[in-house]
Formats: structure tokens, sequence, C-alpha cells
């Protein structure tokens, strides 16, 4: 009997009177010997009451009637009872009925209710209105569904059964269940608009637009190269810092090094006029531990003041660290509690110091960041429900300053405080200057008397008034520029502009510039626009009033509603033109700051210039849709990726392996990749194990790094004691030798358990890059100009020595072009050519590169054996329990010697287990790195990809090759035997 | 970029660049020159810019759709620095190709390009400087007379 058997017969047996015995149950010894004969009667039959009553029982039957197949009626006869005892015998039969009426009540197996009926009565809805039903069968079914609900899921949607939809949608109840739901992740203030065209994904605390439901890819790319695509930037985490200038460096110093190019303190971005960006690293770790990139902006200088404002953008994967790390090199560590109500309570909470407690180091509340700070304001006649602006789900006594003693240096968190929307494309200054005005003067009369709202207060002062139009004159220069690119890269913009929504056009229109020929323009405006392409924004118009905290939160809690401004364009005489006077309210101050296109490499220059625009919060929707109206396409987090691809930068946290937010990242991904590849059937997947692929998923780039500084260590030392023939004449032996070593080394790699980080990226070390770049060249092709040849060393093996000596361990960004076929793929292998490789380019076959050949599976008998145990082991423990039978198992499957190290549970079907081998000599070509962006690139009309390789086995390789050939590598995806002749490009 | 970009690479408009003015002298390691786009002007249809990198053969074939299938009376042919020998010879072919039907007019002009400085020293002192070069162009207007 199976052990399934068993456990049906116990769950019958279970209500069965202690007097009421089945057949099957041998054990029982008093009944051995009479049961046997019974076999017709089946079930309920024999009883244990006496044996006397027994005969006298089935000699009843023979009397009275006779049921059921019996062969041998005969047999009764013979244990025949002579008399009856009635009281037991009643009780006895009562105990059966029981039991009997006990078995009929109870539904055993699938207690549907449709069983019950014919199946030429049931339908398909039955299970969800059961209103369908017979109405016999309603009670029942009713009360199972309930029943199965509360199982399924614990009282979901209790309360929004109670409420009907109409209640459900009501303004306050709908605001109530938003904010319920971005508890977990934060929504943007766009958040409705995109989830209804967006597939929306969980990222990073926010709720984000992932890609566009409608197909979209090549008009989003077309947007981005000739007219604009815009963004929601506003989950980037802004940090502001403010102090004395001279502290806010020397702390701010020790995060970067100027080695890798500008800093916090470049002159250009001090002075305000330009956005910066870095490379941060914890404080004075330089190169070993980076942060992840920024981007920074200084506030204009205020006369006789050495107080100055920063902020720093950050995404908010790095905000945490970053955060950390400035509050040590500022020595912030005072918190400053936010006054609760401070419109009620008295008029100032001093800071409270907090001691010692980060209560940022909790998850929840780092990147939930965000006050309450519109509803503390409010009086408390207003609705409970009020929509949450900024991030409402930190409780609003989160510190979000803090302050120094020593220093004097305050640190704002701002997360959430201030909207970014990115506008990338060639005429996105056409779409910013069609979308805004600058903003009105107000009227005279509201002059004279004081007002609450910051722009009539803002009018007063003459050369606030003064500023504001000599920068609404350059933002009036901005229509006769055809192109952004033609601006100076990272200009910086103060304004302030009319609500938007007031010249919203009725219908969608595109925004194109209106450049007016040469003859037309007179002689002054000419000027003005060529010292703006020349110098930029003057330095005084990129103060903003957005700056002060003090304005942004009355341009916040003083917003004009939708529903009032309606009300007012009802009221106009002329239907739908414009309203007479701008509402005292309507005036918002915006901050403009130019991104740079693609400013690294020779093609596509200033591809995918923009201006990011930064708003006060609340204000998100109201900028957006008149931004929307004016013809731009929206992208999501797809196409921020697509637009770092083209111009040919790292994007974060994808491209920053050696950052722990990259770190994070590679993991996820990892995860991902894997469960999606497990989701097919072992048969339908690729096996990368034959494909020669180590590690489809993520990339080893600790392990590269360290096998190919041995190698290089190997090969210069063999450099040393050979002569300098070795690398020139015998192209094909140097390439063969250091392969024979590379067995060795992938022995040596196993045993060294690697915990410490010891890789790192050279991010921008701009002269080692510089050098690297020169030298990645062919140094022969036509046209090819090299003015400075005196200053760049060429490429020779000592001073790849002194170069490897610096960088041994780093990877470099590199760009791959295929000039012929094949579209790269993420992950895919940066491979050395072999001298026969560079003949196949020589003789241009458009067949491609070379083929690996295929690889042998060592783990396909293994993981078979292990299947074989595993079923072994669920046939043998019958009766056991199934956990303890497996453990054995396990063990007998890991006496093979060769996988004593590692878990036979990890084995996945065409996925090499978990010590890799040596990444770098696994298949016929050397690795040299992989690809972690790669797609057919619209802008350069083949296959391109961006990725690392190791500095090491790039000058090893650069220097076995003949110099017409230098820099082609090949490329090869990881399902994939072919490979790719590619071309290796280093752009500074 | 440290060097002088490629005159063939160029994305539009291939410079030289020797054509700097000789007021700003500069030491090559201390910056970084950056090279701005030319400014662009509004583009009509029967404009045709003409760059090095593209395929001659594949913008000959445009300016002949254009004038044959486009229905254009008359096509401008614009090259600058580097693209003006090309503009030429696209003109020039045009021309012969229509067994005289057609009839030049050029114009040469001047044009403004802005190379931005960037410094690189380590002390971050200094400024960055934006200089401006002229380079020629020309622009060919290729027509088809009018019949009287």
């Amino acid at each position: 009997m199976s052990a399934a058997k068993v456990k049906m017969r116990e769950k019958k047996m279970r209500n069965q009177p202690a007097s009421v015995q089945y057949p099957s149950s041998q054990g029982s010894g008093q009944e051995g010997g009479d049961t046997p004969s019974t076999g017709a009667t089946g079930g309920d039959g024999p009883s244990d009451i006496h044996r006397s009553t027994d005969r006298q029982k089935k000699h009843h039957h023979r009397s009275g009637w006779v049921r059921g197949h019996q062969r041998d009626g005969g047999s009764y006869d013979k244990e025949m009872p002579k008399y009856i005892t009635g009281g037991a015998f009643a009780k006895a039969r009562a105990a059966e009925v029981s039991a009997m009426l006990k078995a009929v009540t109870k539904t055993t197996g699938s207690s549907h209710v449709f069983g019950a009926l014919p199946k030429h009565m049931r339908r398909r809805a039955m299970s969800h209105n059961t209103k369908r039903l017979p109405r016999r069968l309603r009670d029942v079914a009713n009360r199972l569904r309930e029943k199965s609900l509360q199982a399924g899921s614990k009282k979901k949607k209790e309360q929004a059964k109670c409420k009907s939809r109409k209640a459900r949608r009501r303004h306050g109840n709908l605001l109530l269940e938003f904010n319920r739901r971005q508890r977990k992740n934060v929504w943007l203030e766009t958040h409705i608009w995109h989830a209804k065209r967006f597939h929306m994904v969980k990222k990073w605390g926010y709720c984000l637009g992932d890609r566009p439901t409608y197909k979209c890819y090549r008009p989003s790319y077309r947007a981005m190269s000739t007219h604009c695509l815009l963004q929601d930037l506003s989950y980037y985490c802004c940090i502001e810092l403010q102090g004395e200038e001279d502290k806010l460096l020397a702390s701010l110093s020790q995060l970067t090094s100027k080695e890798a190019g500008p800093t916090f303190a470049a002159v250009l971005c001090t002075s305000g006029k330009r956005q910066g960006s870095v490379v941060v690293y914890r404080a004075g770790l330089y190169p070993s531990q980076p942060l992840g990139p920024v981007t920074f902006l200084w506030r204009p200088r205020t006369q006789g003041s050495t107080h100055r404002q920063l902020w720093i953008w950050a995404h908010p994967t790095n905000k945490q660290d970053l955060l950390a790390e400035l509050q040590s090199v500022c020595q912030c560590t005072e918190a400053i509690v936010p006054p609760l109500v401070p419109a009620a309570t008295t008029a100032e909470t001093g800071p409270t110091p907090e001691p010692e407690t980060r209560p940022e180091k909790t998850p929840e509340a780092t990147r939930l960041p965000g006050t309450k700070r519109k509803r503390n304001c409010k009086d408390a006649g207003e609705p409970p429900a009020k929509k949450i602006l900024g991030d409402g789900t930190r409780s609003p006594t989160c510190p979000v300053t803090w302050r120094s003693n020593s220093t004097g240096i305050v640190i704002n968190d701002l997360t959430m405080e201030i909207v970014r929307y990115r506008l990338i494309g060639p005429q996105s200054h056409s779409v910013l200057a069609e979308t805004f005005e600058a903003a009105t003067d107000c009227d005279e009369r509201n002059k004279s008397q004081t007002s609450s709202l910051w722009w009539p207060e803002h009018c007063k002062d003459e050369s606030k008034m003064n500023l504001h139009r000599q920068q609404a004159d350059v933002f009036h220069i901005l229509k006769d520029i055809y192109s952004t690119g033609e601006l100076p890269a990272g200009t910086v913009l103060g304004l302030a502009v009319d609500d938007p929504r007031l010249t919203l056009p009725t219908k969608k229109v595109k925004a194109l510039p209106s450049v007016k020929q040469t003859q037309e323009v007179d002689e002054a405006e000419e000027e003005k626009r060529r010292e703006l392409m020349l110098r930029g924004v003057p330095e005084h118009c990129c103060q903003s009033s957005l700056w002060d905290q003090s304005v942004r939160d009355n341009v916040t809690n003083n917003k004009m509603s939708e529903q009032e401004l309606n009300r007012m364009k009802s009221e106009v005489l002329v239907p739908g033109s414009r309203l007479s006077s701008t509402p005292p309210q309507g005036r918002v101050p915006v901050l403009l700051v130019h991104q740079p296109g693609k400013q690294v490499g020779h093609e596509m220059n200033s591809w995918g210039a923009g201006w990011d625009l930064l708003l006060p919060k609340g204000w998100g929707m109201a900028f957006w849709v008149p931004l929307v109206y004016r013809g731009v396409r929206i992208g999501g987090l797809n196409m921020s990726l697509k637009h770092s691809q083209n111009k040919g930068i790292p994007h974060f946290p994808h491209d920053y392996p050696d950052c722990p937010a990259g770190v994070c990242f590679e993991e996820e991904q990892e995860a991902e990749l894997l469960n999606k590849f497990k989701r097919r059937p072992p048969a339908k997947r690729t096996n990368y194990i034959k494909h020669g692929c180590l590690a489809p998923f993520r990339c080893p780039w600790q392990q590269l790094a360290e096998e190919w500084e041995l190698i290089a260590m190997q090969t210069t030392t063999r450099t040393d004691t050979l002569t300098e023939e070795e690398t020139t004449s015998r192209p094909d032996d140097s390439v063969a030798k250091p392969q024979s070593r590379f067995t060795v080394l992938s022995i040596d790699s196993k045993h060294t358990p690697r915990s410490l980080q010891t890789f790192n990226i050279l991010h921008m070390n701009r002269k080692s890059l510089r050098l690297l770049s020169d030298w990645c060249r062919p140094t022969t092709s036509k046209g090819q100009r090299r003015c400075r040849v005196g200053q760049a060393p060429p490429l020779d093996s000592s001073a790849a020595r002194q170069f490897l000596a610096e960088h041994g361990t780093s990877v470099v960004w590199v760009r791959l072009s295929l000039p012929s076929k094949g579209k790269p793929e993420l992950h895919a292998a940066v491979c050395v050519p072999v001298a026969e490789d560079l003949r196949l380019l020589n003789k241009k076959l458009d067949g491609g590169g070379p083929q690996e050949p295929l690889h042998k599976n060592h783990f396909k008998s293994r993981i078979k054996r292990k299947k074989k145990g595993a079923k072994k082991a669920a046939t043998s423990s019958d009766k056991t329990d199934g956990k303890e039978s497996d453990l054995p198992n396990l063990t007998t499957s890991t006496e093979n010697p060769k996988s004593s190290s590692e878990s036979s549970a990890d084995l996945i079907f065409g996925l090499w287990p978990d010590p890799l081998p040596s990444v770098t000599s696994h298949c016929s070509r050397v690795t040299l790195g992989w690809v972690t962006q790669g797609d057919f690139s619209l802008s350069a009309g083949c296959g391109e990809a961006l990725g690392f390789v190791s500095v090491a086995g790039l000058l090893n390789t650069l220097l076995d090759q003949p110099a017409e050939h230098r820099g082609v590598v090949l490329l090869r995806n990881p399902a994939s035997l072919q490979y790719r002749l590619a071309k290796i490009n280093i752009e500074v | 970029m440290t060097e002088p970009r490629n005159p063939g690479m160029s994305s539009t408009a291939p410079v030289h660049p020797d054509a700097t003015s000789p007021a700003v002298e500069m030491d090559p390691v201390e910056y970084t020159l950056r090279k701005r786009l030319p400014r662009k002007l509004p583009k009509r249809r029967n404009d045709v810019y003409v760059n090095m990198k593209t395929d001659f053969r594949a913008q000959l074939a445009r300016c002949q759709k254009l004038l044959e299938g486009g229905g254009h009376r008359e096509i401008c042919v614009h090259g600058l620095g580097l693209a003006i020998n090309r503009a030429i010879n696209i003109a020039l072919q045009l021309q012969t190709s229509s067994q005289g039907a057609l009839q030049l007019a050029a114009n040469t002009s001047t044009v403004e390009l802005v190379d931005d400085l960037e410094p690189e020293d380590p002390d971050e002192a200094g400024e960055p400087m934006t200089r401006t070069r002229n380079n020629s162009a020309i622009h060919i207007k290729v027509f088809y007379p009018d019949p009287q």
C-alpha cells in the first residue's frame, strides 16, 4: 500500500467510531477469523461487538433481505448467531449509522459544489457569480467562496469591498488609497500620467516608468537626435550643502581627486555658471573605493558673503553612502529635528541635537525622505487626506538636516523637494522657449501692499527685477539658436516664469525653432547671440529664487489648483483665449541647466545635448502637460540607458561594477537573468557550457583583472630574458605561448579565495586614458595625423611595463564598433584575435570572424546522476520523511572527488557551477573583458558595444599586434559560437 | 580629444585645424580642445549639406533624386571646409549628367566656428576659454534655367 493510500485511509477512519472497523484493517487480531468471509458486504459490514452478536446478525440477514453479490451464501450459516442482545445490537448500529451520516455530510476530495451538478449544467462563470448556480446549491457555494477568499488572500480588498466604486473614487478616498500605495515605493508627481502609458517598475524605492506601452523605440531615438525627448528624473536625490566656501571645498576635496579631472573646486563651477560632474570616492580612498558619479551645482556668489550653497545630485542607490560620507567629512553629526507643527507651536524650536542616532541608516528612512511641510502649514480645516507632495512616506520627525558645530556646514537632504525634468535633443530649447514665458510684472496697485506671495515681494526689489529682466532677455535669445548643442556645455540659467498652464495650446503642436534668416536680424541681437554662444549665460543670471527654501515652500503652498484655473478660464469672454492677467500666484522660479551632449570620441559630436529643468515640488504636472503638448516624446528608464549608450558614457549603476551600487545592481541582474533562464525547460535553454561561456549572467571582473595581472607579470619577465625579436618577428609564437601558461594559472586561481576587491576602473585618470587611447589606434591608417607624437611615447614593452606598474589591475571602459556584421549583446566576451584572424581581416571576408569549437559538457553526467539519485531517494523513502531521505542521497553524489567543493544543488543544466576555472583561457581565444551594454546602434548604423577590458590584457594584446592592426579584437555573444571582428576605441 | 580631429571623420563640418586665429596661443598640455558643431540654419527640403563621412555616390544620388523625382527646380549644395571640394564635385557631376540642362551659381562665404578650451591644470585655476575661428564654405545653386 502506498503512502498516499495509507493517508487516504487514515483520513476516512478519522471520524469512525471506535467500534466500527473497515475490513482492510487486518491488524486487529480479534477479527482475524471471520472477516474474510464477509468480503462482499464491504465497507460497513462487520462489527466487532461480540462474536455472538455478529453471528446473530448474519443469521438475521440471512433470514431477512440479503444484499449484494454472495458467491456462496452457505458460508454464513456456519457463523450464524443463536440470539441477539437487543441493546448492544442497537448501539452498534447507531454508531454505524452516525458514522455513515458523517461520511455523507462531509465532502471529501474536491469540495466544489459543481461536482454535484451534471456536466451539461455546469457553466463557466459559476465560480464568479453564484447566481448562475441552481438555488439549492447557492448557499453552499457562497460559503465555500467566502472561505476560499479568506484563505487565499488574507482580507484582500476587505475595505474596498464594503465601499462602492463611487465612494472609492471620491477624491479624498482616492488620495488616501494613493498614499497607502506609495508607502513602500514612492511615486513621482507624474506617476499617474506615467502609469497610464508606461510599464512601471519598482526600483530604488520609487515607482518609475520603464518604457512606454506603445511602440516607440525608433521614434524616441529620432526625437533625441532631431527634436526632443522628455524624461522625469525627479527620483534623483538632491543633497544641499551650506557653509563657508573654503571649508566646504576643504571637506569635499577628500572625496575627489584632481587626477580624475575637474573636481568640486573647478573655477568655472564654483562661480555657479556651469554644472559640474565628478566621480566621488570614499573619503581619502581614491582610487580604490568609488561611490559613483554625481553632478553638482553651486549657487552663484552673493556680494560680500563667503557663505555658499551647493547642490549635489546623486542617484538614489548612491545616496545613502554619499550622505554618510558627506556627514563624516563635514563632521555634520547633529541632526536637526524638523519642528512638528511650525505654524502652531512657538516661533522656532531650537536645533535639538540628536546624539549619535543615525536615523538615515535604516533603509526606509533613507530613500523615503521628504516632509509633510504642506500638510503642516495648512490649517486644520482642510480635509484630512491631502495629497502628499514630496515624500510623505517618511515620518515628519525624521531629520533631514544636519549641522556641524566645528565647521558650520549644514547638510540638507532635499530629496523629492525639487522636481527635475530632462529634455534631450537639439530642439529642447525651442520647446522650452515655446512653453515658458518669463514672468510678467505684477500690477502697480499690488506693489504697495504687502503680500504673502513671493512674486509681489520680489517685484518690489528693483535690483531683483533688473536681474529678472536680464534673465528674460537671455531666455529670448535662446529662440534664435538653432541647436541646443551650440551652447557652452553645462550652462545654467535662472528664471521666473508664468504658470505654463495659462498658455496651454488646445491641440498638441510641435515646437520648432524660429530662427530668423541672418538678413533680418539686427546687429545688437546678433551680438547678444554670439556672446551667449561664446561665453554662456553671464554669472549673475544664474541666480534663481529656487535656491531659497522659503520661496520654494511659498510657491508650492500657493499653487493654484487645476479646478480653480479651469473656472477662471471658463469665465473668459472669448472661449479659448488667454487669461487677461496672470493670477498673482502664477509665477514660478525655475532653473535651467544645460546638459552636454556626446563629448568623447570623434563621431556624433554633441549628440544628445539638452536641458534639465528644475522646479519646486508640487508643480510637476503643471509643467509636464504643457511640455507634452509641445510635441515631445516621453522616455523612460530604458531610454536613458540608450541615451548614455549612444553618448558612449557609462550609465549608473549599470556600468560601475566597482561602486557598491554597481555591485548590488550586478547581483540583482544576475538573479533576474538566472530566474529567466530557469523558467525555460532544460532542453530549450542555451547550454552555456557547450558555448564555452563561463558566466553568462555576470562578469567576474575581479578574477579577470587578477588573472591578467599574473599573465602580464609572466610575459614581461619573459620578454626581459628574450630579445625583442620575439614580439616582432614571430607573432604566432608570442600569442601561442601564453596559452600554455594559462592552464597553470587556472589551477592557481582556483586555490586563492578572493574576498577583497582589488580591481578598479580607470575612471577618468585622463592622462593614462589618453595614452592608452593613442596606443589603441592603428598607426598607419590614412588620414590619421599624429601631431603630438613627440609627447605620447610610442608603444613598446618598456612603456607598457611602466604603465602596468601603475594600473596593473585596472579595467578600462572601451567602445567597440563592429564594422561588418553582428549585434553584440549583454555580457558578450571581448577576446584577443590570433594571427590567422587578423589575416582574415585582410581578406575582407564578409562571413565574419572565426568560430569557437563546441565545448564538452562535463557536468552533464553529474546532473544525470543527481537526478537518478533523487528519483531513487523518492522511491526508497516510502515511510520515512522526505527530507531525511534526501540528505544521505546528497552525500552519495558528493562522493565524487571532483565535485567535493560544491554542493550539487547548485548544478543547473547549461550553467557552469560556481568556482569558475580560469576565465581568460577558457575558450580558444583569450578573453580580455566583457560587454555591459551592446546593441545595434541607430546612430552608427552598425553594432556597437560598451564594456570593460583589462588594462594588462589590452596592453599585452596591443604589443603583440602589428601596427596596422592595432586595436582589433574579437567579440562573441554568450549564446553564440561566432566571433566577430571589432574595433576597440578608448575615448577621452 | 587632444589632437586635431581627423578631417575625414568629422560629422558635418570638416574643419582645418590650421585655420586657428593667431591671437590665442595655447599650451596643448594645459587645455583640452573641444570643437562645437557649426551653427545650423533652418534647412529647406532642397538644401543639401555635403559632408566627408557619407559615401560620395549616395550624396550624388540624393541630389539627383531631388532634381528629378523630387520636382525641385533648384537645389542648394553646401560644403564647409574640406567638403568644399566634394560639393563642387557633386555640382559638376550633376551638370554633366544632365547634358548641360542644369546651371550652376556658386557663392562662397565664411563661417565662424567655436572651439572650447578646457583647462587641465591640476590646481584648477585656469579659466576655460572659447575661441572663434573662421572657415570657408561654398553654397552652389544648381538649377534649371527658366525657359524664356
